[in-house]
């Protein structure tokens, strides 16, 4: 049968359906051909059984169900007559009958194969359903009801063509494209280890992704930027900023084996190259020949070799030569000016350094250590790699110096440091940097297959595409460079190259219609599927290039098909031109033959409903209360923020909890297409968590700001807002009726308790809850009056932080303050922008009024410890007063994430006299006052009336102690604000809370819409 | 506040099941009631995924185990001062390694440091007389119990790449924990608890933070769920404070109504029967899940046993006593952390580090070895003891010993393992695993095989490559149950 008999052709196509004429004779209408020859003919049922038992490799039991392994040795012809490998072929586009339904090309490709399976395409999708799929697909939103309704009226032919015009040259759409590209090149914004250190200036690679596909980038100039813009486009910072895509795998900054850290950063380049650029998947080939592909072992190595010239760069400025010259112009200045200054300050500095330098490079092994103590100048290649990699953790230790001074050297430097800020006016701003690549030179290390380390291999590409090795390419204006990557890129780009074109117009379709023409958009090979039309792909493949590469054309060919435009459901027919056959029960009667047949819809019969994904959920549900913030952002900003999700951070071990149950990648590896998961712990989320009731609340205010008291009217916009659509009587009644009901089950006192609108979250590295503090949010500061006696002696505040922000109008963020009504008082915080001191680091601000109304004295006490943003860390601040004798303050930091980190102290006098409070307040979340607010969180805080023992602290010792004076932890046992030291300094807020919903009316309203932002019409599209 | 039933109407259930169970197999809904389509415990398959799977989830072979409890020790516990005594350590003290040994690499550079002797009495212990330290005397009663594995080995020099290994078999991430595999491979048997549920002593992170027990590259449905005691064991379980029963239970009735209606419209598309019925699995997860967990009803003589009346073992204990309770309930895979956040990472003063967490977690090790003996539970229960690795014979900072990944020791028991054995040795400082060596991928093939699981033939296919939980490598070490 999968031989062939007479006819020569065998019966079953493995895997496809379409070329198997046991399927043509099963369906066949003439009595004479149709099989089985004696008995019924088959069951529309039983047909799909056999057409997917097909689709799935048509496996025997007992036999080996996945394809054969390729037998080993040397490429042959028939490894290279594999179908992906074969040149784009001309093809025609079929005639078709019925081509009142085609609009385009890609409908008649369609419609033949429906028509060889006995199918009908399915009419147009209703103008509601359409805008709704179309704005989600190419920008990731859902329309505005405004949109919605300009587009069901407009009255034009193209007015649906027009939409999409608008929606592709809108910004809006990079910035969804570009989340599927940046899950193929697995980006994100932290390490990924241990640590897991943010990386500020990754983002402006994904800036580059969304500002490429919104300018429409040549997708052969798009891969050629990302493999190697330095070499083939000096002098453009774009290009540059590009080789952002060879740097986005994860890094261990402490790993002492470099050399292995080296070899996984490699793999992992090449692995990812020839998933997303070939789709190969080239991974097996590490170890072994490839047991199914004609991928050799060597031909892995081959490929890596195109990268083992790269050093990476974290600093290369993104600017041309001209504005480089420019700033560096503008720099002279304050480069002469403070020559001086700094060369002190290098100077005072250079015996710490140098110490912690031998410190760190003793812990290398010692290979390593024989590098990092050679000149840079006599180190080869491969040893310039690898000591730049380890002098990386050589540097780590050196930005951490500054605490660990002598008192007199540290004041020295302090006060150097001010001199020198006094140029700050001088100062260009930095320009631009990410993190780039560029090779070590014009010789790369060799490269060698493990376990041969006689001959070297020359880079190259997977033999069986050509055996031949790939001549390095040289641009004269490029920098000292191999020129191996430049040859890959312009390889790969060329007109012929049966797979760059194929692989990408897949990922396209694959993303408008919910599944490849080849399913395993990153496996063209005999462990992927092949593909369902395969003239279809080498058309779209082939006018790809012909329309330049032009991504944007593809977008708008494949979205203005009636393919795309198909309704998914009876419900939603549309009323336009394409009714043939449009009328309800014959679709219907259509769609029950067509589920028999290709229950998959893998011949795209009809339109497919597909879950939202994880930031289209994010961003919908933002959209619908009015929160989110469509404008671009610099750098990576705080999911809480209400940022799109694409300028959201994303941190690999601290994952968003929303995205999360909804399936995001890992970002560990590429990602040709993600996993669509129901669970219970996804709708405990969306059904309990603060973060869906507060979004409840802002829609129900938006709603009620919007149609006051009038309750018909708020369900027609929420299901606007919401499905996109307007509700039917039915859903209005079953609405307001739910409503009204509601109003006698809510319970305003209750939802207003004191703690109802307490906004908590688990901090990164921690369990429990922690209170959230958002400038911008409504959460107040929390404060407690202290009773009792707090003076004489030492007071000890101690606290887990987690700093997300620093102002930018320079003020400082303030976790604690303890003061009394005369405005005295202690704010225990971090340094601002515009502090004397280290910028970001511990200070407690010390407010004195020793004679109202005359202008108090403030003081910055500063430890020069400095709290990085999106790390938890515990803090301690001990001032010890007594009278007569100089203030102390002790500072004490611990960076969480990382347990290798040790508890760092400082110690800091202060001489000018003690300060006492009369009834203090202890104000949590900013000052007393209500500035300089914290954003970000504050977990467990004690206040102790005494200096706790190192192994009483709190990071080590979380219970109350014996000199308590309050400890919080803001568990929701017994409750979050009680004090656990047992003496009742409990939390309030501290003012009264402006809760948006205020009445039962906006509680029942609120409920209504955490109903509809949990339904399953909100979270699929049609 | 336990949430009330929220309504579902009557026979939709059923009928959902039904249509679950004809035939489409793309269901991709967590632990799908196993109980309710027949009686008895079958395993039902909790997140296939069209096209990815090669075999519906049972067992290859006749399983020894049913349920795991991997006790993590986070951090590195020291093999040279618990389960592999050597001699030679006394004899070299001080004294630089002798370059006989070859070199490694250390994570903090201690390779040329000198020989930190061990301070610790050695005895033999029950019939087997296994050799066990002064550090776990209660642990020793039990030495009939325990396969010591004195050659373990492991790729990874730091705590991330080492949790990473132990936890998936790579030291990079990105691939599903040895707990998701088994989930896939064997489905679950309770379908009101997470199939993998993971405990730990302290508020915390462990390394690398939730993806070592994530699924990697399958679907979120097989990846661990962390529970906590309390009323609230998994995130937002309980209705939302500032809320009342009839006002949640009514939202959740309207809510299904929406639901209902979408899905009549797109009777092709199962994911929308799949999100109906998982807020009926959530509800019924906020009886099951915080019952799991509660010890109120243990009685006194069990709960001293775990060692609950001692505040040093009372943290360490509930979590063993609570694994047992959630293999009672068919969860196939718990994985305890103790010393969450490397806190066995004795880098320096291991006298005092170690010391401090054998106090706390030897008492309720045994008592749960103890409690699973007596209720016949410990035959079909496989108990794992280990670190991400062991630690040097080198001193670190005069008191401390750095990581090692080239030697160190792991017990199993019950679950079929023939207890009283030692397995495989070290050199003769215990540096390296010299004899019987077992990486990670040989341990995990080992569980898996006694779960009944071949670890060449559990195969997941991911990105057109099929993905193995050991990375085509590792054999079981079938000896292990006394074969030989």
């Amino acid at each position: 049968m999968l031989r062939g008999g007479d006819s020569g052709r065998p019966a079953v196509a493995p895997r496809n359906p379409a070329e198997s004429p046991v399927l043509e004779r099963v369906r066949s209408r003439h009595e004479s051909e149709r099989m089985p020859r004696d008995g019924e003919p088959l069951t529309g049922d039983e047909i799909g059984l056999l057409s997917e038992w097909i689709e799935q490799g048509a496996g025997w039991s007992g036999s080996d169900r996945g394809p054969s392994k390729r037998a080993r040795g040397p490429i042959t012809d028939p490894d290279r007559s594999w179908w992906a490998f074969q040149p784009l072929s001309p093809v025609e586009v079929p005639s078709v009958p019925n081509s009142d339904w085609a609009r385009n090309e890609v409908d008649r490709f369609i419609l033949s194969k429906l028509i060889a399976q006995g199918l009908t395409p399915s009419p147009e999708a209703n103008r509601v359903v359409l805008i709704r799929r179309l704005c989600f697909d190419l920008w990731g939103l859902p329309p505005e009801p405004a949109e919605i309704e300009a587009f069901v009226k407009d009255p034009r032919p193209d007015a649906y063509e027009r939409l999409v015009d608008r929606l592709l040259d809108s910004p809006r759409h990079g910035e969804r494209w570009a989340r599927h590209w940046l899950d193929l090149v697995r980006y994100a914004d932290s390490d990924g280890y241990k640590a897991d250190d943010f990386r500020p200036t990754a983002w402006r690679y994904r800036d580059y992704v969304v500002d490429a596909l919104n300018a429409d980038k040549p997708y052969d100039r798009f891969v050629r930027e990302q493999l190697a813009g330095d070499e083939l486009y000096p002098d453009d910072p774009e290009a540059l900023a590009a080789t952002g895509y060879l740097r986005c795998g994860i890094y261990e900054y402490n790993n002492r084996d470099v050399a292995g850290q080296w070899t996984t950063i490699l793999n992992d380049i090449t692995d990812t190259t020839g998933d997303v650029f070939l789709g190969l998947g080239l991974q097996c080939a590490r170890c072994h020949d490839h047991k199914f592909d004609p991928l050799l072992r060597k031909d892995y190595y081959r490929l890596q070799a195109v990268f083992a010239g790269i050093q990476l760069h974290d600093d290369l400025p993104l600017a041309d030569a001209s504005n480089r010259s420019v700033w560096e112009q503008r720099g002279q200045a304050w480069e002469e000016q403070t020559a001086a200054l700094r060369g002190e300050i290098d100077s005072l500095l250079t015996p710490y350094r140098s110490k912690a330098s031998e410190s760190a490079i003793s812990k290398f092994p010692p290979p390593i250590q024989a590098i990092l103590r050679q000149p840079e100048s006599r180190r080869s290649p491969l040893e310039r790699q690898l000591g730049a990699l380890a002098y990386r953790q050589l540097s780590y230790e050196h930005e951490r110096l500054v605490p660990q001074l002598k008192p007199a050297d540290k004041e020295r430097h302090g006060s150097l440091q001010r001199a020198l800020a006094e140029f700050n006016e001088l100062k260009p701003a930095p320009l631009p940097v990410t993190l780039t690549v560029r090779d070590v030179g014009a010789d790369a290390p060799d490269t060698f297959v493990p376990g041969n380390l006689q001959e070297p291999v020359a880079p190259g590409v997977p033999s069986v595409l050509d055996p031949s090795p790939l001549a390095p390419l040289r641009r004269d204006s490029a920098p000292a460079t191999t020129g191996r990557r430049a040859a890959l890129a312009v390889w790969l780009t060329g007109p012929d190259h049966p797979l760059t074109s194929r692989v990408m117009v897949n990922r396209v379709w694959q993303h408008h219609f919910g599944r490849g023409l080849v399913p395993t958009a990153s496996d063209f090979g005999r462990l992927g599927e092949f593909p369902s039309h395969p003239e279809l792909l080498d058309w779209l493949a082939r006018r790809f290039m012909a329309e330049g590469w032009s991504l944007k054309s593809l977008h708008r060919l494949l979205v203005n098909s009636a393919t795309y435009r198909q309704a998914s459901s009876l419900d939603t027919i549309g009323p336009g031109r394409n009714r043939r056959p449009g009328r309800p029960e014959t679709v219907e009667a259509d769609w029950r033959r067509a589920e028999g047949i290709d229950p998959g819809n893998q011949w795209c019969w009809r339109g497919r409903t597909r879950r939202l994904d994880a930031e289209q959920i994010r961003d919908a549900l933002l959209h619908a209360t009015g929160e989110l913030r469509t404008h671009r952002v610099q750098g990576a900003a705080d999911a809480s923020q209400f940022h799109r999700s694409i300028h959201s951070k994303v941190l690999r071990n601290a994952r968003d909890p929303l995205l999360d149950v909804f399936d995001v990648p890992q970002q560990f590896a590429s990602a040709a297409a993600r996993d669509v998961t129901t669970t219970p712990i996804q709708s405990l989320l969306l059904i309990n968590s603060p973060f869906m009731l507060e979004r409840a609340r802002a829609l129900a205010s938006r709603l009620e700001a919007a149609a006051p008291g009038r309750t018909r009217d708020a369900v027609g916009l929420a299901y606007l807002l919401t499905l996109g659509r307007h509700p039917s009587t039915v859903e209005v009644d079953d609405a307001v009726e739910f409503i009204r009901k509601q109003l006698h089950r809510v319970d305003p006192e209750l939802a207003h308790s004191a703690t109802a609108g307490f906004r908590s979250e688990r901090m990164p590295f921690r369990d429990g809850r922690a209170a959230v503090f958002t400038p911008r949010s409504s959460q107040e500061t929390l404060s407690a009056p202290i009773t009792g006696r707090l003076h004489p002696g030492p007071v000890t505040l101690e606290a887990f932080v987690y700093l997300r922000s620093l102002p930018e109008d320079g003020s400082p963020r303030v976790i604690a303050h303890l003061g009394d009504a005369s405005g005295s008082g202690w704010a225990i915080g971090v340094t601002g922008r515009k502090s004397r001191h280290r910028v970001q680091s511990l200070m407690v601000e010390m407010t004195r009024t020793p004679n109202p109304p005359a202008p108090a004295v403030v003081e910055e006490v500063c430890s020069d410890l400095v709290l990085h943003t999106d790390k938890p860390y515990y803090v301690g601040i001990t001032v010890a007063v007594s009278p007569g004798v100089p203030t102390t303050v002790t500072f004490r930091l611990k960076d969480l994430s990382n347990d290798e980190d040790p508890l760092q102290t400082v110690e800091v006098r202060v001489d000018e006299g003690s300060m006492t409070f009369r009834d203090p307040m202890l104000t949590l979340g900013g000052r007393r006052s209500g500035e300089a607010l914290w954003d970000g969180l504050i977990d467990d805080t004690r206040l102790t009336g005494a200096t706790p023992a190192v192994d009483r602290l709190l990071w080590v010792h979380e219970g109350a102690l014996d000199e308590g004076v309050g400890f919080w932890r803001f568990e929701a046992k017994p409750s979050p604000f009680v004090d656990g030291s047992g003496r009742g300094h409990g939390l309030r807020p501290a003012r009264r809370v402006s809760l948006p919903p205020s009445d039962a009316r906006l509680l029942a309203l609120a409920d209504f819409c955490q109903a509809l932002l949990n339904s399953n019409g909100f979270l699929f599209v049609e | 506040m336990k949430n009330p039933l929220h309504p579902l109407r009557p026979g939709s259930r059923r009928e959902f099941l039904a249509r679950a169970g004809g035939g489409f197999g793309a269901l991709a809904l967590a632990q799908l009631a196993a109980a309710d389509l027949a009686s008895g415990r079958n395993p039902v398959d909790p997140g296939s995924v069209a096209g990815k799977r090669l075999a519906p989830p049972r067992p290859h072979h006749r399983p020894r185990a049913r349920s795991v409890i991997f006790l993590f020790m986070e951090g590195g516990p020291s093999h040279l001062d618990t389960f592999d005594p050597k001699p030679d350590l006394q004899r070299l003290a001080g004294q630089p390694i002798p370059e006989s040994f070859g070199e490694v690499i250390t994570a903090m550079g201690e390779f040329k440091s000198p020989i930190l002797p061990s301070r610790r009495t050695w005895r033999q212990h029950g019939q087997s007389g296994l050799w066990i330290s002064d550090w776990l005397p209660h642990v020793a009663r039990c030495a009939d119990e325990l396969a010591v594995i004195r050659s373990c080995w492991a790729d990874g020099i730091n705590h991330s790449t080492g949790v990473c290994q132990m936890n998936t078999g790579s030291t990079l991430a990105g691939r599903p924990s040895l707990g998701s595999w088994v989930t896939y491979g064997l489905g679950t048997e309770n379908a009101n608890l997470p199939a993998f549920v993971v405990l730990q002593d302290s508020p915390a992170q462990v390394i690398n933070g939730p993806r070592n027990w994530g699924s990697g590259f399958m679907p979120a449905v097989h990846q661990g769920v962390r529970m906590q005691g309390g009323s609230e064991p998994i995130p937002h379980l309980n209705t939302p404070e500032g809320l009342t029963p009839d006002q949640q239970r009514e939202k959740l009735g309207f809510l299904d109504r929406l639901n209902r209606r979408f899905a009549a419209r797109h009777p092709e598309q199962t994911e929308l029967e799949a999100r109906i019925a998982s807020y009926e699995l959530a509800f019924r997860m906020q009886v099951e899940a915080p019952d799991a967990l509660d010890l109120s009803r243990e009685n006194e003589a069990t709960r001293r046993l775990y060692g609950l009346d001692d505040a040093d073992t009372a943290t360490f204990g509930r979590m063993c006593l609570q694994a047992r309770r959630l293999v009672e309930r068919g969860v196939r895979f718990i994985q305890l952390y103790s010393g969450a956040g490397s806190r066995w990472d004795a880098h320096e003063n291991l006298e005092k580090n170690h010391g401090t967490l054998f106090r706390q977690t030897d008492k309720p090790i045994a008592g749960l070895l103890r409690d699973l003996r007596a209720r016949g539970l410990l035959d079909e229960t496989l108990v794992v003891w280990g670190g991400e690795f062991g630690r040097t014979p080198m001193s670190e900072k005069g008191t401390g010993r750095d990581h090692n990944p080239t030697g160190f020791t792991m017990w199993m028991a019950g679950g079929g393992v023939q207890g009283g054995q030692t397995i495989g040795s070290t050199d003769e400082v215990g540096l390296r695993a010299v004899e019987d060596r077992l990486h990670v991928h040989d341990l995990h093939a080992t569980i898996l095989w006694l779960m009944g699981l071949d670890n060449m033939d559990l195969v997941y296919t991911h990105g057109g490559r099929p993905e193995r939980p050991t990375l085509n490598e590792g054999a079981a070490f079938k000896k292990i149950v006394g074969l030989s």
